[in-house]
């Protein structure tokens, strides 16, 4: 473990070095404040418009910065050879990617509680209430971007940079749909498409903005279990990209 | 005492007259205490194949083929070939880094998977590089923690020291120049005290005198006790310090033996001579006969009215087994 957090640390202040994600989240606070100041002109329901918008940037940015930061890692370490004195010694393929992965996953947390926090500056600034299902909202969000990440790795290990961000989205698009959406794209193999629904992820159990922003209430229960459902799939998707990491040849 | 134990606070333990860490500035103590059998042959390879392949598997490359050689405790083996010979391949399934098609890789009678033997180990990559945003002493800091060695800011600057990083400590590796990352991959590979250290071209690209430092360190190495496994182009290096060499070209072994067998040559002598006693010595002609033919020839010769100028005994270097070997050469 202390190999793993050393080498997740080593990532953090890489990765806080670089000016990409300052550019990420600049451009998603500058969005919210922007959001902030469209209301006053076309919608009533201002702290709903507010609340909505706001937590679809939170998760549109989450998105974008899961593929900014993750997308290039491995595939930079290969072609420049930093990989190799890691994992020619010290490192087992694990430890380098659970190091890695940490370390991203820290910086998009603290990424996206900034992003959280504009938020709450924004309803302030505009006189609205802050909801109590704001903040489990935000940890919920927050899941959802480390599961990102590790569909991200996961793509990273057998695919380049501007092929893993196409597929990222798509399927972040994908996992939103509904069975029967899902299912209208091909009915002629209903069964088929409602077996392969089934394993993709479930990502609409995130999609709490409708409910906050419309002030109902969410039971804790809820916000645990996808939390935990989150965790569980992204748990997966490391397994699944550290088989494929391990089969893999560094040349 | 020697340099070396001198450098890094080594003393002589007065009851047995061995070298024991003093003030325990270098942690040999961590070395010997857990883990692996140090008896066992540091690294054996053995049948190792490699097949790449490529286009969807409907074509491949066997970059290595039934190779087999083994690194003795506390020798330099010299691992030579010409470009594309499967020299880095091998390197890299021995380290892990490719699976290979058949055959295995050993260190210490482990699979190189086994993390436990691989921090033991030292490995100075070809063209070696690193995250540029860190500075020497945060690297070493960094490794120390992954090779679960103590983080020593002390130690850290010893080993920079000695190889030649001194001043540099704190300044960023993205303004290191090729030979200077090549110091920081020794100094990472020596930060264990390692027991074994591959090196794959460690001093392709550095000047003569940097060259000196990373033979003269290798060769200390080797007096600790540690064995080397050493990749180079640089014949000459190899003839100077190895004890024993492999020849690999085309991905197949074609000579492996010491030193000494591989350069010395059945007795043969070169003569020299001129045709006729008023020929000017400009034209003077030259013959190689074994040792057998020796009398006979120059009798020969001087039945033949011919002036021998010169016999010399004829010697073999590393480069003439090597062209020899690869079929580059004349014998």
């Amino acid at each position: 473990m202390r190999s793993v957090m050393t080498f997740a640390l080593m990532t953090l202040r890489s990765l806080l070095r670089r000016r990409t994600i300052y550019g990420i989240s600049m451009v998603l606070l500058l969005a919210l404040f922007g959001i902030g100041q469209v209301p006053s002109f076309n919608v009533d329901s201002e702290g709903t418009f507010l609340l909505d918008f706001g937590l679809f940037g939170l998760e549109i940015g989450a998105l974008l910065l899961a593929i900014g930061l993750a997308a290039n890692i491995y595939p930079r370490d290969r072609e420049q050879r930093t990989a190799m004195p890691l994992l020619a010694v010290p490192l087992s393929r694990g430890q380098y990617l659970m190091g890695r992965f940490i370390g991203a996953a820290l910086v998009q947390a603290a990424a996206m509680l900034v992003g959280c926090i504009g938020l709450m500056l924004i309803l302030v600034m505009h006189g609205h209430p802050i909801p109590s299902d704001l903040f489990p909202a935000a940890l919920l969000l927050i899941v959802e971007g480390w599961f990102l990440l590790a569909v991200v790795f996961f793509f990273s290990f057998w695919t380049s940079p501007p092929l893993n961000a196409p597929l990222t989205i798509m399927l972040f698009v994908v996992s939103q749909m509904t069975v029967l959406q899902f299912v209208e794209l091909f009915p002629q193999a209903s069964g088929l498409m409602r077996f392969i629904r089934l394993i993709l992820p479930h990502m609409d159990v995130f999609h709490i903005k409708d409910p906050i922003a419309h002030g109902m209430e969410i039971p804790s229960l809820y916000f645990l279990l996808a939390a935990l459902y989150g965790l569980a799939y992204m748990g997966f998707m490391l397994a699944v990209a550290l088989a494929v990491f391990r089969s893999r040849d560094l040349k | 005492m020697d340099e070396f134990a001198e450098r890094y606070s080594m003393s002589e333990d007065p009851a047995t007259g061995e070298e024991v860490a003093g003030d325990a500035v270098f942690p040999y103590f961590l070395y010997k205490s857990k883990g692996t059998d140090m008896t066992e042959t540091p690294l054996s390879v053995s049948e190792l194949t490699k097949v790449f392949r490529k286009s969807f598997g409907i074509s491949s490359f066997k970059a290595i083929d039934s190779i087999s050689f083994e690194v003795r405790k506390g020798e330099i083996l010299g691992f030579l070939g010409p470009n594309g010979a499967g020299k880095t391949t091998t390197i890299k399934c021995i380290l892990g880094l490719l699976s290979p098609t058949s055959g295995k890789a050993r260190l210490w009678g482990s699979r190189p998977a086994s993390l436990s033997v691989r921090r033991r180990l030292g490995y100075v990559p070809e063209n070696p590089d690193y995250e540029d945003a860190f500075s020497p002493v945060e690297f070493l800091s960094m490794f120390a923690h992954m090779r679960k060695l103590p983080d020593d800011r002390k130690m850290h600057e010893l080993l920079l020291d000695r190889v030649g990083l001194k001043g540099w400590e704190s300044v960023r590796i993205r303004s290191f120049s090729k030979g200077m990352r090549q110091r920081l991959s020794l100094a990472l590979a020596l930060q264990p005290v390692p027991d074994l250290m591959i090196m794959d071209e460690p001093t392709g690209g550095l000047d003569p005198n940097a060259r000196k430092e990373f033979r003269d360190i290798i060769l200390e190495e080797r007096d600790r006790g540690a064995s080397i496994f050493l990749s180079s182009h640089l014949l000459s290096e190899v003839e100077t310090i190895c004890d024993r060499a492999v020849i690999l070209a085309k991905g197949k072994k074609v000579t492996e033996g010491s030193l000494d067998d591989l350069l010395r040559v059945e007795e043969h002598y070169r003569i020299e001579y001129i045709d006729g006693w008023k020929t000017p010595e400009e034209t003077r002609n030259a013959i190689s006969v074994d040792a057998g033919n020796l009398q006979n020839t120059i009798d020969a010769l001087r039945n033949e009215d011919r002036r021998i100028i010169g016999i010399d005994q004829e010697h073999r270097t590393l480069e003439d087994v090597f062209l020899s070997a690869t079929g580059g050469g004349r014998r």
